[in-house]
C-alpha cells in the first residue's frame, strides 16, 4: 500500500505542476457554471411579438395591454400590415404576431365570436409551442377580467365553478435555477473527471513510464488505484468549490443531508473515474482516448435525463438509460438538494451506482491486466 | 547470486502475432555476472526477447526462466529481481531529479531511509547532486540517461535488461555509459542489453545475433569474428546477414 | 497547389486514417446524436401520475375525477389514506401531483359561486410544474364548461404555425447540428494536431525543411476541411432523407457562407494551438473555449432571448450564433443573402480578425 502513496504524489505532482491544468480544472468549471447556469433553461422569455390591433377598441386594448406587461414578451412593433408582419418573421426579427381583427369589441357584443389569430415561427418546436401556450393563457385571463358586456353576464349568475388552488411543493417560487444547477455541476464534473482519467494513463503509455511501471513488482490494481485515488480527491474537493459558488450565486437551498450527498457524489466520481481509467487503459494515442471519452460523454448527457426527461423518450431509449450513471446521480442530486430526501428513499437509485462502481474498476483491472500482457 | 549460477535460461522461446513470428525458437543460457548482447536489424526481434524476459509479454511457446524464476508462472517475483531501461529512458519529464529517484525507490517497496542513502550515492556518482531539484526535462541527454540507470539499479537487482539504452546520445557519452556497465558487471550483476551498435557488439561478454526472429550466431565477439575470419564485428555481422558461411 | 502544402496534407491524411476509432465517432457520433435529438427531443411532460384523494366519494366527485382519467396526460391513481401520504408518494415518485377533494364538495357545489379542490404538485421540475399546473386548470375548465352553459369565450383563438407545421424538433437541430460538427472538427481537431506536433517534437523537423510556416497551416489544416465537409454533408442528406429536413434555400449561397464559417472555426484551432502546450490541454481548452459557447450561445438549442442580457451580449462574439441564424435562414426559411446580410457580415468580420490574429500568434510562437 505505501507504493500507492508514491503513485498519488507524484500524480499530484505532475499536476499541479502544470500551471495551466490547475486554471483549467478549478477555474473551467466555474466559469462554465456560470455560463451554463444561466443559459440553461426550460422557461421561455423575451418572445420577440409583433401586435397587430386592427380594431382599438376598449377589449383589444386590455387585451394588448396585457402583452405589454409581461416579461414572457417583448413587443418589438406594432403593426397591422399582413405582408410586413409575414416579412419580419421572414427576417427573423419576431417570432410571433397577434392579430386581433377588425369590430373585435363589437363583434363581441353581437355575439359573433370573432377570431384572434396568433401566427408563429415554428422552426423552434419546443419554444413556439410554450409560447403558445402561454399566449393563450393570457388571453383567456385577460378575457375573464374585463368587463363583459351585462346579456352575457346575467347568464353567469347561477353558474357554479370549480376552482383550483394550488400549492407548489419543494420549490414555492418555481426557482429554475433550484432545479438546474445541481445538474449543471454533475454535467461539468463528471465532464472533468472523465477527461483527466482518461488521457493520464494513455499519456503514460505514450511516453513510455507506463512500461517502466509494468516492469516493476507494481500490481495492476495498485496502478490503477494510484491513478483513481488523486483525481477522486481532486475532483471532490473541486465538487464542494463549485457546489459552494453555485449556492453562491444561484442562491440554492440544499434541504437534505450534505453528508449523504458528499458521500453519494463521492461514489459517483468513483464510477466517471473508473469509466475514465477503462478508456485509458484500452486505447494507445491520447488523441483516441479524448475522442472516445467525449463519445461515452454526449452519449450519457443526452441519456440522463438532463436535456430530455427520461419519460419522454422511446420504451427502448429509456431502458439504455439504466446503464447510465449520470441518470442515477442526477436524481439523487435533485432529490436530496430540493426535497431533502433520505437514503431509504433512493435506493433505487443508489444500489445501480454502487454495482457500476465497482463493476467498472474491475474491468479496467481485467483490460489493463490483457493489454499488457 | 554465484558466478557459475545462470541468470538467464531459454528453451525454444516464441512468440506470434497472428501470422507473424517475432521471435522463433530463441534458446541462450546467460550466466550470473555476464554481460550478454543482443544484435540485430530493428524488427529482427530484440525489443521482443527482453519484453518476454522482463514479464511484459507472454511467450507463446517454448520456456524460459530469469533468476531462477519461471516466466509463466512466477512473473512477479521475476520483476523483484530485475531492472530495466528502456530507449525512451522513462523518466517522468515534469519531475525533479530527486522526485523521479524517490519514486521509483518507492515503488520498489524500499524504505525511506534506503531510498535518501541510495538516491544521495546516485547523484554524488553522476556528480548532478547541485541539479537534484531541477525539472529532469532540463537536464542533457547524457545524464538522463545515466539517471535511468541508476534509477534501475536503485533496488539492486541481480539482473539488469537494458534495451538500446543507448540511443540519441553521442559517442563519448556512449562511451562513458558502457564503462558504468562494465563496473556495474564486476559488481556480478548481469547484464541483457540490446543494440544495433556494432562497436557495442564488442563490449560484451558474449552475443548472439538475431534474423527475422531467428538467433543465427552466438559466442563471444573474438570467438565470431574468428569463426568468419574478419576483425570487425561490424564486417561479421554484415557477412552472417548477407548468409555467407563461416570459415 | 504547392508540392510542400501537398505532402504536408497527405500526411496528415494518413494520421487521420491510421486512427480508425476516432474517425468512426466524428461520423457516428453526430449520427447518434441526430437521432435522439430528432426523435427523442420532446419536452412536453406527458403521464403525469396524479394521486386522488377523494373524501366526498359522491357522484359529482367521481365525475371530476373521471375527468382527469380520461384526459390522455395523467394517470391516476386512487389513494385512501389521509393528505399526510403526500410527502412519501412524492418522495417515492409514485406521484407528481395530487388533487383533495374535501367530504363537503357535493353540498359546496351546489350552493355557492365557487367551489375549492386541493392542488398540490411536486415542483422539483418548475417548468413541469407549470405544466402540470396548466393541465390540471384546463381538466378544471372543461369540467366547468360541461356544467355551466354560456362558459365559452366569446371569441375564439385560431394559431398558424409557419415553416414548421408539425413542430418537429429535427428541423431545429439538423441545421444547429451541423453548426456543431463544423466547429469540432475544424476548432477541436486543428488545435489538438498541432498541438500533437509540438508535444512530440516532430514540429521542429518540419521547421526544418524549406516549408513555410503559412504552409504548414494550410497542409495541415486541408484534410480536416475536407473531413468536416463530408461530416457535415452527411448529417445534412440524413436530415433531409430520414427526417424530411427542407432545404428551401441557394446551395451556393450555404456553402459561401460556411466556407467564411470554417474559416473562423479554423482560426480557433489555430489560436489554441499557439496557446497551449500539451494536447490535454489543447482539448479542454478548446472544449470550453468552442463547443461549450456553440452549444450554449448560439441558440442552438436554448433561446437567447430568455437568457440574461450580460449573456446576449456575450452571445454577439459567438461565432455560431451568426452561422446558425443563417444556415436555418437558408434552409429552413430560403433567406435571400440580402435578408441574412447583417449575420454574414458580423460573421465575415469575426472571422477576418480571428484569422489575422491567429496567423499573427502562430508566426510569433514557431519564433519562440
Amino acid at each position: 500500500m505505501q507504493q500507492i502513496l508514491y503513485l498519488i504524489r507524484k500524480e499530484f505532482k505532475q499536476i499541479f505542476r502544470t500551471r495551466e491544468m490547475v486554471a483549467i480544472i478549478f477555474g473551467m468549471p466555474l466559469i462554465q457554471l456560470v455560463i451554463l447556469g444561466f443559459t440553461i433553461t426550460n422557461e421561455v422569455k423575451n418572445v420577440h411579438l409583433i401586435i397587430g390591433d386592427r380594431d382599438n377598441s376598449r377589449i383589444s386594448r386590455e387585451i394588448v395591454r396585457a402583452f405589454e406587461h409581461t416579461d414572457r414578451f417583448n413587443i418589438i412593433k406594432y403593426e397591422t400590415d399582413i405582408a410586413r408582419i409575414t416579412e419580419n418573421i421572414q427576417d427573423w426579427k419576431a417570432q410571433m404576431a397577434i392579430i386581433i381583427p377588425h369590430n373585435f369589441g363589437r363583434d363581441i357584443e353581437r355575439y359573433k365570436i370573432p377570431e384572434i389569430q396568433l401566427l408563429i415561427d415554428g422552426l423552434d418546436g419546443n419554444t413556439a409551442g410554450v409560447a403558445l401556450g402561454y399566449a393563450q393563457n393570457i388571453i383567456q385571463q385577460t378575457a375573464k377580467a374585463i368587463q363583459i358586456p351585462e346579456p352575457i353576464l346575467a347568464g353567469l349568475a347561477g353558474q357554479t365553478l370549480v376552482e383550483l388552488e394550488d400549492r407548489m411543493w419543494y420549490n414555492l417560487n418555481l426557482d429554475n435555477a433550484q432545479y438546474m444547477i445541481p445538474g449543471i455541476v454533475v454535467v461539468l464534473l463528471t465532464i472533468i473527471s472523465m477527461m483527466l482519467s482518461a488521457m493520464s494513463l494513455v499519456k503514460e503509455k505514450e511516453i513510455g513510464t507506463l512500461e517502466q511501471l509494468m516492469v516493476s513488482p507494481l500490481k495492476r490494481h495498485q496502478l490503477l488505484f494510484g491513478k483513481i485515488i488523486p483525481f477522486l480527491i481532486l475532483t471532490f474537493i473541486e465538487l464542494t468549490i463549485v457546489m459552494t459558488f453555485a449556492r453562491i450565486i444561484f442562491s440554492i437551498n440544499i434541504n437534505g443531508s450534505l453528508i449523504l450527498l458528499g458521500f453519494l457524489s463521492f461514489l459517483y466520481l468513483f464510477t466517471t473515474l473508473g469509466l475514465g481509467v477503462f478508456i485509458s487503459a484500452i486505447t494507445g494515442t491520447q488523441q483516441e482516448a479524448m475522442f472516445i471519452s467525449w463519445f461515452f460523454l454526449v452519449f450519457m448527457l443526452l441519456m440522463s435525463g438532463f436535456f430530455i426527461p427520461i419519460e419522454n423518450m422511446p420504451a427502448l431509449l429509456q431502458h439504455i438509460t439504466y446503464l447510465n450513471p449520470m441518470r442515477y446521480i442526477l436524481i439523487i442530486i435533485r432529490d436530496i438538494i430540493q426535497k431533502g430526501t433520505v437514503l431509504s428513499f433512493l435506493l433505487k437509485e443508489v444500489v445501480p451506482m454502487t454495482i457500476y462502481g465497482v463493476l467498472i474498476f474491475i474491468l479496467a483491472v481485467i483490460n489493463f491486466h490483457k493489454r499488457a500482457a | 547470486m554465484e558466478t557459475d549460477q545462470i541468470a538467464v535460461h531459454t528453451e525454444a522461446l516464441t512468440r506470434r502475432f497472428g501470422n507473424f513470428t517475432a521471435v522463433k525458437n530463441a534458446s541462450i543460457s546467460v550466466s550470473a555476472g555476464e554481460i550478454f548482447g543482443f544484435l540485430g536489424a530493428n524488427g529482427a526481434g530484440k525489443t521482443t526477447m527482453i519484453r518476454m524476459l522482463c514479464g511484459l509479454l507472454k511467450p507463446t511457446s517454448g520456456s524460459a526462466t530469469v533468476a531462477g524464476f519461471d516466466v509463466y508462472r512466477q512473473s512477479e517475483q521475476i520483476k523483484r529481481n530485475i531492472g530495466y531501461m528502456s530507449q525512451k529512458f522513462s523518466l517522468y519529464d515534469d519531475l525533479t531529479l530527486s522526485e523521479n529517484i524517490e519514486f521509483y525507490g518507492g515503488i520498489y517497496n524500499m524504505s525511506v531511509e534506503m531510498i535518501e542513502q541510495r538516491k544521495n550515492n546516485l547523484l554524488r556518482e553522476l556528480g548532478i547532486e547541485s541539479e537534484a531539484e531541477k525539472l529532469t526535462r532540463e537536464l542533457p541527454l547524457g545524464y538522463k540517461q545515466r539517471l535511468a540507470l541508476g534509477c534501475a539499479l536503485l533496488h539492486d537487482p541481480p539482473i539488469l535488461f537494458l534495451d538500446e539504452p543507448t540511443s540519441g546520445v553521442d559517442p563519448r557519452a556512449r562511451r562513458s555509459f558502457w564503462n558504468l556497465i562494465y563496473q556495474t558487471s564486476r559488481k556480478g550483476k548481469t547484464i541483457f542489453v540490446t543494440t544495433h551498435f556494432m562497436d557495442e557488439a564488442e563490449y560484451c561478454h558474449r552475443l548472439s545475433i538475431m534474423r527475422d526472429g531467428e538467433i543465427i550466431a552466438l559466442g563471444p565477439p573474438s570467438g565470431l569474428k574468428h569463426k568468419h575470419g574478419k576483425s570487425s564485428m561490424q564486417d561479421v555481422f554484415i557477412s552472417i546477414v548477407n548468409g555467407e558461411r563461416p570459415v | 497547389m504547392n508540392k510542400r502544402i501537398i505532402a504536408i496534407a497527405r500526411k496528415e491524411f494518413l494520421h487521420i486514417i491510421h486512427d480508425i476509432r476516432s474517425l468512426v465517432i466524428i461520423f457516428v457520433m453526430p449520427v447518434i446524436m441526430l437521432v435522439l435529438f430528432g426523435y427523442a427531443l420532446n419536452l412536453e411532460i406527458k403521464n403525469i401520475d396524479l394521486a386522488v384523494f377523494d373524501y366526498s366519494k359522491t357522484p359529482l366527485s367521481r365525475k371530476l375525477i373521471n375527468q382527469f382519467d380520461a384526459n390522455k396526460y395523467f394517470t391516476v391513481s386512487y389513494q385512501n389514506g389521509s393528505p399526510k401520504s403526500i410527502d412519501s408518494l412524492f418522495l417515492s415518485k409514485r406521484a407528481r401531483a395530487a388533487i383533495i377533494i374535501d367530504q363537503n364538495f357535493a353540498k359546496k357545489f351546489e350552493h355557492s359561486q365557487q367551489t375549492p379542490i386541493q392542488l398540490v404538485i411536486d415542483a422539483s421540475d418548475p417548468n413541469a410544474a407549470s405544466f402540470i399546473k396548466i393541465y390540471c386548470n384546463g381538466v378544471i375548465n372543461d369540467f366547468n364548461e360541461t356544467h355551466n352553459a354560456n362558459l365559452h369565450l366569446p371569441f375564439e383563438v385560431k394559431q398558424r404555425i409557419w415553416y414548421n407545421p408539425d413542430m418537429r424538433s429535427a428541423y431545429f437541430f439538423v441545421p444547429g447540428l451541423i453548426a456543431l460538427i463544423l466547429i469540432m472538427i475544424s476548432a477541436l481537431l486543428t488545435s489538438i494536431t498541432i498541438t500533437r506536433e509540438k508535444e512530440m517534437g516532430t514540429m521542429e523537423q518540419i521547421l526544418v525543411s524549406p516549408v513555410r510556416p503559412n504552409e504548414i497551416i494550410i497542409g495541415k489544416v486541408l484534410p480536416y476541411i475536407l473531413l468536416a465537409f463530408l461530416d457535415g454533408l452527411m448529417i445534412l442528406l440524413l436530415g433531409v432523407l430520414i427526417f424530411d429536413v427542407p432545404f428551401q434555400g441557394s446551395y451556393l449561397l450555404l456553402i459561401f457562407l460556411s466556407l467564411i464559417f470554417l474559416v473562423t472555426a479554423l482560426s480557433f484551432g489555430l489560436m489554441i494551438s499557439t496557446l497551449v502546450s500539451t494536447q490535454q490541454v489543447a482539448m479542454m481548452l478548446a472544449l470550453s473555449a468552442t463547443l461549450l459557447p456553440t452549444v450554449m450561445l448560439s441558440g442552438f438549442i436554448f433561446p437567447l432571448n430568455s437568457m440574461p442580457v450580460f449573456l446576449q451580449y456575450l452571445s454577439y462574439l459567438v461565432p455560431a450564433k451568426y452561422y446558425i441564424t443563417i444556415i436555418r435562414g437558408v434552409m429552413l426559411k430560403g433567406n435571400t443573402l440580402w435578408q441574412l446580410i447583417m449575420p454574414a457580415l458580423f460573421l465575415l468580420i469575426l472571422s477576418a480578425v480571428m484569422l489575422r490574429n491567429a496567423l499573427h500568434r502562430f508566426n510569433l510562437n514557431l519564433e519562440k
